[in-house]
């Protein structure tokens, strides 16, 4: 391995601040797909044509076994499914704006712009995890790579055959100046632990630098294909990485525990029972 | 919240599922898949057990596709390293029950754990020769 940073070893054996610094690294990558996730399937009956409904369902479904990927690392760390989604607090979660804001009915471009602007930000960040000093970060990273390129192909091959039409490049353009401003806030830190983060090698790129290398590929792109990017932006607020979230997250998040709630339940049952066999 | 990037900690004494019990060894060593070509005795029994559990999705053996990285036993315990084809995969608790009850059958192993891995990555260059084979049969387009 190539990083000069010793590995941190297995999920038992790291300090408290290593501890810390993993979970702030983690709960990012678990919360960004999971809402993502969630909000894709608003998309699942009415997308624009069937072959779109089974893509975006099929992101969707990627990205929840993603969010599954990253919530089994911070269960290793002792925390249990029902206490990361079921039973937290909304104001628990540290995703990105971008992906908990709602869909207009009919507005088939937010979509694509959102899921191309993430998709691009998901690729850089999985690249500067790939050498993380953290074994379970490193070695889920292969398999969730694999299973992106499709979706960026999916969103650029929209945007190309979009800005050949005059109604749609309205459309996406408005998306990308709505939208562009909640994607800054990706790189946004949590906190004070984001220097933790990179001195331990647990990601080897700061986020300025993965900020300005997206910044670059998306703008390159767009422009490309006739659209102007509003590049001297800042971040949205909330940015949802401290914390801080839109209302629309938390009606999301009542939608999405509400069975779980109804129903009672105090865990998250499995498909099987341990002693059922 | 009792800081800008803490959710509440679990109960520490929860009792984690048998999947939730994760080994932190996250890499498979050595050449994958492992298919138990040279086993012998009880490790050749649990092997024979393994082929039988076939893909919910397809009817391949999942040791012959590949899935399979890893079987290590030790005083009646079988330690199974396996991988899933897809991250999203629906049908992973019920695989990884049906792994662990196939072990489990056979007479001399008392307890049989499944240790999920990601690394290597899957891909379908890891399906064996029996396993194409099986795929064709299938319908489905394997070189």
């Amino acid at each position: 391995m190539s990083t000069t940073n010793a590995d941190l070893g297995d999920p038992t054996e790291l300090s408290e601040d290593q501890q810390r610094a993993v979970e702030a690294q983690l709960f990012r990558l678990a919360d960004d797909e999971l809402v993502q996730a969630e909000r894709y399937t608003f998309w699942q009956v009415r997308a624009p044509t069937l072959e779109s409904d089974l893509a975006v369902s099929n992101n969707a479904q990627d990205e929840l076994g993603h969010a599954r990927l990253w919530y089994d690392a911070i269960q290793q760390l002792g925390y249990t499914e029902e206490s990361l989604i079921y039973e937290s607090d909304p104001d628990d979660f540290q995703h990105s704006t971008l992906v908990e804001l709602p869909f207009e009915e009919g507005d088939w471009a937010d979509a694509v712009v959102r899921g191309y602007l993430y998709d691009v930000a998901e690729e850089i960040r999985l690249a500067a995890l790939e050498e993380s000093t953290y074994a379970p970060i490193r070695d889920r990273t292969d398999r969730i790579q694999g299973e992106e390129e499709y979706h960026l192909e999916h969103a650029r091959s929209w945007l190309e055959r979009m800005s050949l039409d005059d109604d749609a490049s309205e459309r996406v353009q408005a998306a990308i100046d709505k939208l562009y401003p909640y994607a800054l806030t990706i790189f946004e830190p949590v906190g004070d632990v984001e220097s933790d983060i990179e001195a331990l090698g647990i990601r080897t790129r700061s986020l300025d630098e993965m900020r300005a290398d997206w910044a670059e590929r998306v703008d390159s792109f767009l422009t490309e294909q006739g659209f102007a990017v509003p590049t001297d932006t800042e971040p949205a607020t909330p940015v949802g990485r401290d914390n801080d979230h839109t209302d629309h997250w938390h009606s999301l998040h009542e939608e999405m525990t509400s069975t779980y709630r109804n129903l009672g339940r105090d865990t998250a049952t499995r498909l099987m029972d341990e002693d059922d066999e | 919240m009792s800081s800008d990037y803490d959710r509440p900690r679990a109960d520490p004494d929860a009792t984690a599922c048998s999947y939730t019990d994760y080994d932190t060894k996250e890499r498979a060593v050595g050449d994958v898949p492992a298919t138990g070509d040279d086993a012998e005795g009880l490790e050749r029994e649990v092997w024979s057990q393994l082929y039988t559990v076939e893909d919910p999705e397809m009817p391949v053996s999942i040791v012959d596709l590949g899935l399979i990285y890893g079987l290590e036993l030790e005083d009646g315990t079988a330690t199974i390293d396996m991988t899933l084809t897809y991250s999203g995969c629906p049908a992973r608790e019920l695989i990884l029950d049906d792994v662990e009850a196939a072990a489990e059958s056979v007479d001399g192993v008392d307890d049989a754990e499944v240790q999920l891995v990601w690394s290597p990555d899957w891909s379908v260059d890891l399906v064996t020769e029996q396993g194409k084979e099986s795929l064709r049969e299938f319908g489905m387009s394997i070189e």
